[in-house]
């Protein structure tokens, strides 16, 4: 029975039903998540292992895209913000995009491509090759194996990914000014660090914290709901990058409002 | 975990390049207190976009950085503290003016040195300044010719019209928090 | 029975969408004792084990552990419960992000709390039981062949000796030789450390050398169960097209 093979009504009624037990299957599997990240017994090798994998491993990716990002920006600025003399402050304008708002999301959706959907990929495959059954039988809760350490590495990887991401964009910012308006590198430096406030880096920080975990979750709970070999985990590693990448710009959106109007 | 040397490589240098980085915006924010420099100061009329951090010139070759801008609240002037390389001496009585690179470029203060015989002491005055120069409010007068004498560069007209062009740029800074 | 048997499923249903795949299955297995489970292909043998191991649940029925129903035990009971129990899967189902050892000797670490060298050492062991070279053990799975791969899920299963030891088609793939030497380290578990063992063959004469019992399982229920040398002149028409080797009419 299709969804359209009834009436409209009762397809949206399914639909909804469907999306609320999502958001349900969701929730709990976060919740389990959480308590074993939160709980002995932990498995450092595995912590480590992925803080490598998602932390370090993402440093050129990342910083690439920072450099990239701070210097494009501050071409913007220049060419498109002669109207109201705004190259005039343009390092300030750099370092406050890049550090609250740029930073964090850019780093955060280079992680749902390269990590969200390697994990979901990974235990999707051990859930299709019954390897996570196997598991089970060797007296190991997968959950604390192979969650947990997913879950804290990304929490954790992810703000310390946007402080690099911070100070390199500056950096490509400050490249660019200096051939572009003759800006020293000193002054921009100067300009910059007199500028910002703590508060600026740390929100950023604290967005890109709840980013790390939104990206642990969907690659971890889309690859253990893979269902029907290959083509599943396919569809889940798409799903985990997706859902994982629209999640984080909601969550930016939220945060940003929360932290405008406190 | 069987990562391949390359990236293991980038990784440790994209690290480098953000210590890197860190330690020279460290250095720099720490310069304006390093103690190959001296402090001058100077009043304007008109400060013109010029921000901590801007460069100090003599012929167009740095020798410093504006370490602070306040507000003279008694007579409403600019006063721009300026840090000067100790390598530099200049006369008492040379002049400050703000200038930019171009009709958009960065403002910075060119020194232009006098002929006196004593030199400018640390923690004295600059007396000859000459504030940053209205070019809207030119420009707007070259149009539309009001009475009185067109609007000269010293300090004191400068002072009087406040520069559309140069309020909006700290007015856009203020805004920028909120975004 | 007098004694609980060491493992029993009784009234096991078990359907997945509209296919009955179980159907009020009845089996038990007396500690000490190697049955082998016999049946065609796609008639649910392999899902009879999972279900003894909680990683399915039967839609109807029981499974005792010792007498304890699994079925409803909390995942923390059963994972303590494991501990007793080592399982071959058929498909191997190694860690293909850890070395051959480690894979092993998986349960010894993560478990056990065993240290890595002792662990490695034990490791090494359970792989030259299964005729495995020492040198294999710093391999990854992926660069094994599917006879090795086999192999190296056997040892993780004997590994740390359970008292309950499930087989999935120990044999399938290796050559007669090896085969023969995995045939003996079952049947040498059972005769000297006393395991319970059940083990899934399509293999005659490995069965006859593995178990003590057979049971042959067809149409979600045990059709036939007997002793090995009752094989012979069994008159159930399945089990003499398994014996003589013959497509049934
Ligand atoms: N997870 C599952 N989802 C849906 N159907 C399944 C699942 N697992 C097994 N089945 C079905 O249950 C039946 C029994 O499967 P099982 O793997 O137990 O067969 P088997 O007796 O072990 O066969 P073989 O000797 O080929 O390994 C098969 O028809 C299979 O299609
Ligand atoms: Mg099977």
């Amino acid at each position: 029975m299709g969804l359209f093979s009834t009436n409209p009504v009762a397809a949206l009624g399914r639909a909804t039903l469907e999306g609320v037990a999502a958001i349900g299957r969701v929730g709990l599997f976060a919740a389990r998540g959480i308590s074993a990240a939160l709980s002995p017994p932990w498995y450092p090798r595995q912590i480590i292992a992925q803080f490598a994998s998602v932390g370090f491993l993402s440093l050129p990716v990342v910083g690439l895209t920072a450099w990239f990002t701070g210097a494009a920006l501050a071409l913007n600025i220049y060419s498109g913000g002669d109207r109201f003399n705004a190259e005039t402050v343009l390092p300030q304008i750099v370092a406050l995009g890049i550090t609250r708002e740029l930073g964090p999301v850019l780093a955060a959706l280079m992680l749902a491509g390269r990590v969200a959907s390697a994990m979901a990929s990974e235990i999707g495959a051990m859930r299709a090759t019954e390897q996570i059954d196997a598991m089970v039988t060797l007296s190991t809760d997968p959950r604390r194996y192979l969650i947990a350490p997913r879950l804290i590495a990304a929490t954790i990887s992810l703000p310390l990914l946007t402080l690099i991401t911070d100070i390199i964009g500056v950096a490509g910012g400050m490249q660019v000014s200096n051939y572009l308006i003759d800006l020293s590198p000193g002054i921009y430096i100067a300009n910059t660090m007199d500028f910002l406030t703590a508060w600026d880096v740390e929100s950023g920080l604290i967005k890109s914290a709840v980013f790390g975990f939104i990206i642990g979750l969907m690659g971890c709970y889309h690859g253990d709901s893979a269902k029907g070999g290959a083509r599943g985990v396919g569809r889940a590693t798409t799903s985990a990058m997706v859902s994982a990448a629209v999640l984080i710009l909601a969550a930016d959106y939220l945060l940003t409002s929360v932290f405008a109007l406190k | 975990m069987r990562a391949s040397w390359a990236e293991t490589i980038m990784g440790f240098a994209v690290l480098a390049f953000a210590a890197l980085m860190l330690t020279y915006a460290l250095g720099v924010s720490g310069l304006k207190h390093s103690s190959g420099t001296y402090e001058v100061s100077a009043r304007f009329g008109e400060a013109g976009g010029i921000q901590p951090g801007a460069k100090i010139t003599v012929s167009g070759v740095k020798v410093g950085s504006v370490s602070d801008v306040t507000i003279d609240p008694k007579t409403y002037l600019a006063v721009m503290h300026l840090s000067l390389s100790k390598d530099v001496k200049l006369p008492s009585d040379s002049t400050a003016k703000i200038t930019s690179d171009g009709l958009l470029g960065g403002a910075h203060i060119a020194l232009m040195p006098g002929g006196a015989e004593d030199d400018l002491k640390p923690g004295s005055e600059i007396n000859n300044t000459q504030g940053a120069v209205d070019l809207f409010g030119l420009i707007g007068q070259f149009i539309r010719p009001q009475s009185g004498s067109p609007a000269a560069s010293s300090a004191d007209s400068a002072a009087k019209a406040p520069a559309a062009a140069a309020s909006a740029a700290p007015k856009a800074a203020a805004d920028l928090p909120e975004m | 029975m007098t004694t609980t048997a060491k493992i029993a499923w009784t009234g096991i249903s078990k359907r997945f969408g509209a296919q009955v795949v179980l159907d009020g299955l009845d089996l038990a297995v007396a500690p000490g004792r190697s049955l082998a489970l016999l049946g065609r292909s796609g008639q649910g043998k392999s899902v009879t084990l999972k279900l003894a191991l909680g990683l399915m649940k039967p839609d109807a029925g029981q499974v005792l552990l010792d007498g304890v129903d699994v079925t409803r035990q909390s995942e923390a009971e059963r994972r303590a419960s494991f501990r007793g129990i080592g399982m071959l899967f058929q498909g191997g189902a190694l860690f293909d992000s850890l070395p051959v050892w480690e894979n092993v000797a998986f349960r010894l670490i993560n478990a056990d709390g065993v240290g890595r060298a002792e662990a490695r050492e034990r490791a090494v062991e359970a792989l030259s039981l299964v005729k495995l070279a020492p040198e294999v053990a710093d391999r990854y799975p992926s660069e094994l062949s599917g006879g090795m791969q086999k192999r190296a899920g056997l040892a993780r299963a004997i590994v740390g000796t359970p008292s309950l030891l499930f087989f999935d088609e120990p044999t399938t793939g290796l050559d007669p030789i090896t085969a023969g030497a995995i045939n003996e380290l079952i049947r040498d578990r059972v005769t000297s450390l006393g395991c319970t063992a059940v083990s899934i063959t399509h293999d005659m004469a490995s069965a006859r050398t593995i178990a003590d019992e057979l049971a042959m399982l067809d149409n979600g229920r045990i059709v036939w169960r007997g002793r090995a040398d009752e094989l012979d002149h069994a008159d159930h028409p399945l089990v003499r097209a398994f014996v003589t080797g013959q497509s049934m009419e």
